[in-house]
């Protein structure tokens, strides 16, 4: 397989290590990277987002079907679970903002809550012998995941100080929609799922508006030229889908609802699904 | 579906049930952002253009760093360099993502800060990894007399990708503009081998125009082909809450550092 992807490519290449000597200004080093080939470094991994405050915050009602679904599927699918932060990060975002405390500083705190839920999924999963991982133990993953076939990770991505501002206001811009699509990204995973607490993406928010209507299948442009005020998931992991190399699709599903994550890892189309600009099949 | 109604408990808290993705919650958020440290100032050591030349250019710089620690505390950001060039073309070529190349690189400039850190230390700097900035930081300035750290941001494997390309948007300048915008910092100062910011490349255009003071977003929409900081400083430049404008300056130059240090209008610098 990986002398595949050189031999299928007959353009001269440089030498290795040689490449970036070759540009003569920044813009002509970045156009250079874009033909490198992509390898996917775990390619049957499933990364499966559990929200926070659509799942964990609601404790044993949720939580322990989730587990039992996930469970049931060890045995066919990999996956690296990564964990939202909920009301806690909420709480704590709006004490922060009222002492003057810049995002960096709300990253790290924020970081705290998704780290408690997974913590907590982990307790859950313990006795599968399912681990849990900090971004600094992330070269342990690939051997985790062949022998127990799951690891559960907090879902922000370990930015900590140096999150960046948003264009508006002071919540952190990269949360733990984004730390999970950017796992999923770099491993080139099969798969990126969101458990949330709705059947998928709306026009408007069902909770708030009983007109809203559902969307099953779309694509980043479409979703943003509806340039809805609220939106199923960050808008970095939109930003970040219009450009990635590995993942083309994102998948939603309601994980109140048994067996929508089931349905999603067998690749059926259950929720909603957010396609790369041009990926619509 | 009673599962769907019994919803969860929500603490109370201006933003609770609130969607953190509404543009209208968003909204709310502004406000008045406080200085934990508005006495610091972020020093930026370039890689290529301070660190690869060695002795010669590094030493002369050091020396102007102490000579200034008694009126002005620092903290100093280091870059990769020329190595990361070439474990970028490795692992291009191995067809690793973003996200791998960032964590290779991070350990490039790593070594850099490193080094600087040794040379400093008999003056009381210490190296601080990404962990212990964001711990003990203000201890380390109130117990030492300075502080190295790893200019480029612990994003590691998640790292965003790029606009175009693979390789890494967020190296060591955006590493240390961060630091400075999330302590508040006096001011951040790119210290590198140009006398700041030209029209085109200086080293290959001796025509090149010089630019003493530019806006963030005039200096995007003039889509120069090579720019001596990270693109990527100017985008978060445009989204400043304290940090409003950088200084670049030629370090090579005797004199340069102290200047700015002290306020003076040297180099170039790049506003908001």
């Amino acid at each position: 397989m990986m002398a595949d992807a050189t031999q299928d490519d007959n353009t001269p290449r440089p030498r290795p290590g040689e490449q970036l000597f070759h540009s003569l200004s920044d813009a002509e080093l970045e156009k250079s990277s874009e033909a490198a080939l992509d390898f996917a470094i775990l390619p049957w991994v499933n990364v499966v987002k559990i929200g926070g405050q659509s799942i964990m915050d609601r404790g044993r009602a949720a939580v322990y079907p989730l587990v039992s679904e996930i469970v049931a599927n060890l045995d066919k699918y990999k996956m690296i679970l990564g964990t939202g932060a909920g009301t806690r990060a909420r709480h704590i975002y709006s004490l922060a903002i009222d002492l003057g405390l810049p995002t960096g500083v709300l990253t790290v705190l924020a970081t705290a809550v998704a780290w408690q839920n997974a913590q907590m999924l982990h307790y859950l999963l313990a006795q599968y012998g399912i681990p849990f991982v900090e971004p600094e133990g992330f070269g342990t993953l690939p051997n985790y995941l062949m022998e127990r076939n799951a690891v559960v990770c907090q879902g922000m991505p370990p930015y900590k100080l140096w999150e960046p501002n948003p264009a508006t206001g002071r919540i952190p811009p990269q949360r733990t929609d984004t730390g999970c699509f950017l796992m999923a990204e770099v491993f080139g995973a099969r798969k990126m799922i969101y458990v949330k607490d709705e059947d998928g993406l709306y026009s408007a928010d069902p909770k708030k508006d009983p007109s809203a209507k559902y969307i099953p299948r779309i694509c980043v442009d479409e979703l943003l030229a509806l340039d809805l005020d609220d939106l199923i998931v960050e808008r970095a992991v939109l930003e970040f889908l219009a450009r990635a190399r590995n993942i083309h699709e994102i998948q939603f599903v309601n994980g109140l609802v048994p067996g929508q994550l089931t349905a999603a890892l067998n690749g059926e189309p259950v929720g909603t699904i957010i396609y790369k600009n041009g990926h619509a099949r | 579906m009673t599962l769907q109604n019994s919803s969860a408990y929500h603490m109370q808290s201006s933003l609770m049930r609130e969607s953190l993705v509404d543009k209208h919650v968003i909204a709310r958020t502004e406000g008045q952002v406080f200085s934990i440290l508005p006495d610091v100032n972020v020093i930026q050591i370039g890689g290529r253009s301070i660190m690869d030349r060695g002795r010669s250019a590094l030493l002369p710089l050091l020396e102007e760093i102490v000579a200034n620690q008694s009126q002005h505390r620092m903290i100093i950001g280091v870059g990769a360099g020329v190595r990361s060039r070439h474990i970028f073309s490795v692992g291009l070529d191995l067809g690793l993502p973003t996200g791998a190349l960032a964590a290779l690189s991070a350990k490039d400039s790593a070594q850099n800060a490193y080094m600087v850190s040794c040379l400093l230390a008999q003056h009381g700097f210490v190296y601080l990894e990404a962990p212990f900035v964001v711990q003990l930081l203000p201890a380390m300035l109130a117990a030492a007399r300075g502080a190295v750290f790893n200019g480029i941001p612990p994003y590691s494997l998640w790292e965003h990708p790029p606009m175009v390309g693979k390789l890494p948007p967020h190296g060591s300048d955006a590493g240390s503009y961060l630091v400075g915008e999330v302590f508040g910092a006096r001011n951040v100062i790119f210290v590198k081998d140009v006398d700041g910011l030209y029209s085109t490349d200086p080293h290959v255009n001796p025509d090149a125009e010089f630019i003493a003071d530019i806006g963030a977003q005039e200096l995007i929409d003039r889509k120069l082909p090579t720019l001596p900081v990270e693109p990527s400083v100017l985008e978060l430049l445009m989204k400043a809450k304290l940090m409003k404008q950088i200084r670049i300056v030629n370090g090579l130059t005797p004199g340069n550092l102290t200047r700015a240090l002290a306020g003076e209008s040297v180099g170039t610098v790049i506003r908001q």
